[in-house]
């Protein structure tokens, strides 16, 4: 008899990656990330200043409300994420659906955190978000029509990677550089991701989305992508805060 | 529906809310907003934590998962709460740690 509906994730549900090979892949993906997160330090202007004792005002606050809005806009897309990964994997769906639930207004913290330094919320929703902040929410908009959602969720794995392995330092840092009370909000942004083990979590909603060979050499590519989109919003928050003149103009 | 008086004695700030709301509903009341710092509202950031000064009976009780995280956070004893956690039964009392 024919049945003609579709995208509902049924048919063989059992993962292409078995418990070893999703654990061996996840540690050959972690040894990429790990190159990449030393490339960042060597290509990035001054990838590490908010871990050095001398931080910049300008830099520091731009930098929390370009977070908070980068977060804001891609809660919106990681949301229409969701539909497009119930299609592929309800299983996946399920674990991304808890995922977007503790993460949904991680932004308030970080714009608690601004407050907490003199730009009030009204300053902050004044302010428009940097192209490269755009672009990055743009390139998931276009992921998500075009190539699917493999590319949204390892975003996620990147950064949540990548926070709870740098987070920590860059907080120590801080608490001497800005103060202890004035960065209670990104704390606790740290607490979940840490404790909670979101890197985890992604991963393993990103288990039920990989069909074969094919989705991880996606996933290699799109963890590049990912990296390379980053690096334009830093490139744009050096230029307009720390640069010189003559930087800027050239 | 009941409404219990919630204080909050770090701010000098009184609310009253329905039996079974969820503390973190202050934030939608009149002079609510930023009483109790708010994050992820799921119990997983630490953000609103508090400490119940009177009425620990009026709110449901803590989980494992919520103590152990609370205890994570360096904080022991069991009047310590996260307030997304909390729903109010009675009148109550709290002091904003977050």
């Amino acid at each position: 008899m024919l049945n003609r509906v579709k995208n509902v994730g049924y048919g063989d549900r059992t993962p292409f990656l078995n418990a070893a090979a999703s654990v061996n892949l996840r540690g050959e993906i972690d040894s990429i990330i790990d190159e990449q997160v030393d490339q960042w330090y060597k290509t990035v202007p001054q990838a590490a200043h908010l871990e050095g004792k001398d931080v910049n005002s300008a830099y520091y606050k731009r930098h929390l409300i370009e977070t908070a809005w980068r977060i804001r806009l891609l809660r919106v897309a990681e949301a229409k994420a969701l539909v497009e990964v119930a299609k592929v994997s309800p299983e996946a769906a399920q674990i991304w659906a808890h995922y977007e639930q503790e993460e949904m207004l991680h932004d308030d913290l970080f714009i608690q955190d601004l407050q907490r330094v003199g730009v009030s919320r009204e300053e902050f929703l004044a302010t428009e978000p940097y192209l490269s902040t755009k672009l990055l929410a743009g390139f998931f908009s276009y992921l998500l029509d075009h190539e699917g959602p493999l590319g949204v969720i390892a975003y996620s794995y990147l950064v949540e990677y990548v926070n709870v392995k740098l987070e920590p330092r860059k907080l120590e840092a801080l608490k001497g550089s800005v103060g202890e009370s004035k960065i209670v909000g990104q704390i606790s942004h740290s607490h979940t991701d840490i404790n909670d083990d979101h890197p985890g979590e992604v991963w393993a909603a990103l288990r039920f989305l990989i069909k074969g060979e094919q989705d991880i050499a996606a996933l290699k590519r799109y963890l590049a992508e990912h990296q390379k989109v980053l690096a334009m919003y830093f490139n744009e928050l050096y230029l307009d805060t720390l640069a010189s003149p003559q930087a800027k103009v050239a | 529906m009941a409404l219990h008086k919630l204080t909050v004695s770090s701010h000098g700030v009184d609310f009253e809310l329905p039996s079974n709301s969820p503390l973190t509903d202050i934030e939608w009341e009149a002079g609510g907003k930023n009483v109790i710092p708010l994050g992820c509202r799921v119990g997983a950031c630490g953000a609103c934590l508090i400490k119940v000064k009177q009425g620990l009976d009026a709110l449901n009780p803590r989980n494992d998962e919520e103590t152990a995280f609370i205890e994570l956070l360096g904080y022991s004893g069991a009047d310590y709460r996260l307030a997304c956690q909390c729903l109010i039964r009675g009148e109550l009392a709290i002091e904003v740690i977050g």
